[in-house]
């Protein structure tokens, strides 16, 4: 990790994605350049379909870019193979989706015990981190509750604590305050801002919310396919 | 920096090491799997019970099958014969008889697929009398084992052991008619004397089984006594040859007139082979077989064809759970096995089903039909249940399983 730049996770250069439909070709990110450090908590803003899902799913190696480079902590992340990208997820890189995505058929326990079990936590140490994680969201109590039978905010909350869980280095959120009321919300600012002081974690947060945008180090706005300084 | 590997990032640093945890990842995945197939039992309850019952279908049809076969084998045998050769010298006109040496004898004792060989001397035309009236009929003197090869067995009294044959025994064996001629009543023979060119003989049994049908007016000594007491008894010129399955009569016939030719002279010899009861004999079996091996067939297409079937619309219809499982850092390895262990969860446990179902459905059977289930059943039905559990499972389930792991991950998630 000490490689020069050591506060450096993000570095993305000349970045461009072009979605093809049909005969149409989508651009929908155009020559992007973007840098993100450790203790930084970067929020990304824009209409909605200008682009910002597709900005984070390339961020998190789910999908490559068109053109154009992107570094994580100095390495090619894009030229490795696909088991290293998964490794590199489940030991780097926490994920929370904008349709908070749980798994059915699942208890909360369970869709937090997936990634350690990906990550071979022994079995022990598992209700320990859990736990842990969803005090940081407030869902201690719903820990045996089927994902089927949460509200829209507790689904968003379990889908952050499932990102936390294995304490990653480098958070991408795609709108993960957007079904939060007041306090929840804060409660979960709270917490990022601290784990991004404190255990110098990088983030990027897609958000609509301008009180989330504010509490974060720097603000871009993403339209046209291009990312400017907010 | 191009292509780097697990290893080297690893070997920099920048990835911690691996936990070597592999084993531990398995027993997860198999536990979640394993909750997974529980907790979506409805979708697969159909299958279960088709696998089920085809495994306990074929369980019964393989082991029955077996029953049947033997049967098959002894009843279509004994009517027919399929697999008795007979070889005789004929009477040459002029020369002497030509009679079987007993080197030849145990040449053909050792010729490949021979079971049993026996010997018999043959009299035309005996008489005896019995409360002054006088019976003519056909002497036969015939060795122990002429019995078990044509499946005679006594229908009163016994049959000769070795005992009557070694020592000349005076004693005697009577078809079922020549009996009620003489002394009334086939069950009353026993026990009685009969007098045979003034040597008494005890009758000590009434011949039965199947092919008795055409020796129920005839007598039969042993044949050492028959050599010793009987005038004008024929030389050792038949011989019976079994063979132990219908597929070896062809090579041993062709092999006994060689052998016979090669250690004595051989004038008048004559082979019979019963070839139309032998084909008709094989022309059945052939259908039983193939009615065996169809269930079998249709069995394992029709059970692979279920699970590969639910397994490939669940890989549609899960598309969002492998993004997200792979968004969180699953390998396709991981996926794979997943997808795998699902469906061997399935086939093993519809399989395990299927060997309790088949073992009562044959002990059933046996019970019915007064047989006893074939040694070992047990471990014969698990261990045929649990290959062909594998066999379904990595079959149909590879297919499907393989299609999952190598979903992207960003497609999975934009599926809707
Ligand atoms: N696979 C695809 N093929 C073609 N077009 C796509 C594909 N995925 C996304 N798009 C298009 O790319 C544009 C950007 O989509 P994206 O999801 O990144 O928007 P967004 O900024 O996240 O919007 P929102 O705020 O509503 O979530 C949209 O116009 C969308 O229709
Ligand atoms: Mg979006």
């Amino acid at each position: 990790m000490n490689n020069g730049h050591s506060d450096r996770v993000i570095d993305i250069r000349h970045l461009s994605k072009t979605y093809a439909s049909g005969s149409e070709q989508i651009k929908v990110l155009k020559d992007i350049n973007l840098e993100v450090n450790r203790g930084e908590m970067l929020a990304i803003m824009g209409p909605s379909g200008s682009g910002k899902s597709t900005m984070l799913f390339i961020l998190g190696i789910f999908q490559p870019p068109t053109s154009g480079s992107y570094t994580i902590a100095g390495v090619d992340v894009l030229n490795l193979n696909r088991d290293a990208q998964a490794v590199f997820r489940r030991e780097k890189m926490g994920f929370v989706f904008q349709s908070c995505d749980l798994l059915e058929n699942s208890t909360v326990y369970e869709n937090l015990e997936l990634p350690l079990i990906y990550t071979g936590v022994k079995r022990h140490e598992r209700e320990h981190k859990i736990m842990e994680a969803l005090q940081r969201v407030n869902l201690e109590h719903r820990v045996r509750q089927p994902s089927n039978r949460l509200s829209g905010g507790e689904r968003q909350r379990v889908s952050i604590a499932r990102a936390l869980v294995n304490e990653p280095e480098f958070i991408l959120a795609d709108e993960p305050t957007g079904q939060l009321d007041k306090d929840n919300s804060e409660r979960v600012m709270d917490y990022f801002v601290k784990i991004t002081e404190e255990a110098r974690v990088a983030m990027v947060i897609v958000t609509h919310d301008a009180a989330t945008a504010e509490r974060c180090t720097r603000k871009c706005l993403l339209s046209d396919g291009v990312l400017k300084p907010y | 920096m191009a292509n780097k590997t697990l290893q080297s990032l690893r070997a920099e640093g920048f990835l911690p090491k691996d936990r070597g945890t592999r084993l531990l990842r398995f027993s997860d995945l198999l536990r979640i799997s394993f909750r997974e197939v529980v907790r979506k039992r409805r979708r697969y309850i159909g299958v279960m019970a088709a696998i089920a019952l085809g495994t306990a279908g074929l369980i019964t049809i393989v082991t029955m099958g077996r029953d049947l076969k033997a049967n098959l084998n002894n009843d279509l045998d004994l009517l027919g014969g399929a697999t008795i050769i007979a070889a005789h010298f004929d009477l040459q006109m002029g020369d002497r008889q030509e009679w079987f040496r007993t080197g030849t004898i145990d040449a053909i004792e050792k010729i490949p697929g021979v079971k049993e060989v026996t010997k018999s001397r043959f009299r035309s035309a005996a008489t005896t009398t019995f409360q002054e009236k006088v019976y003519g009929f056909n002497l036969l003197g015939v060795d122990t084992n002429y019995w078990s090869l044509f499946s005679f067995t006594p229908r009163y009294g016994r049959l000769f052991n070795d005992a009557d044959i070694s020592e000349g025994r005076k004693v005697c064996v009577l078809g079922q008619d020549l009996a009620k001629m003489i002394f009334g009543s086939p069950e009353g023979a026993v026990g009685q004397m009969l007098n045979l060119d003034n040597n008494l003989y005890t009758v000590v049994g009434i011949i039965g089984g199947v092919r008795a049908a055409d020796k129920t007016l005839m007598a039969f000594l042993p044949i050492t006594t028959a050599q010793a007491r009987v005038p004008n008894i024929s030389e050792l010129s038949s011989l019976y040859v079994r063979c132990n399955t219908w597929d070896d009569v062809a090579p041993v016939a062709a092999a006994l007139e060689k052998t016979i030719t090669t250690y004595q002279p051989s004038k008048g010899l004559r082979i019979q082979v019963g070839w139309e009861p032998l084909k008709q004999v094989q022309r059945v079996f052939w259908w039983v077989s193939l009615f065996i091996y169809a269930s079998i067939g249709a069995t394992l297409v029709l059970g692979g064809f279920g699970i590969w079937n639910i397994m490939m619309a669940a890989v549609t219809a899960r598309t969002r759970e492998i993004g997200l499982k792979k968004a969180m850092g699953a390998e396709d390895s991981d996926i794979l096995w997943q997808f795998l262990f699902e469906a061997l969860c399935v086939t093993f446990s519809s399989a395990l089903l299927g060997v309790a179902l088949g073992m009562v459905g044959v002990q059933y059977m046996c019970r019915s039909l007064g047989t006893q289930p074939p040694e070992g059943l047990f471990a014969i039905c698990l261990l045929a249940g649990l290959i062909f559990a594998a066999v379904l499972g990595v079959g149909s389930g590879l297919y499907p399983s393989i299609r999952a792991s190598r979903m992207q991950v960003v497609d999975a998630m934009r599926y809707e």
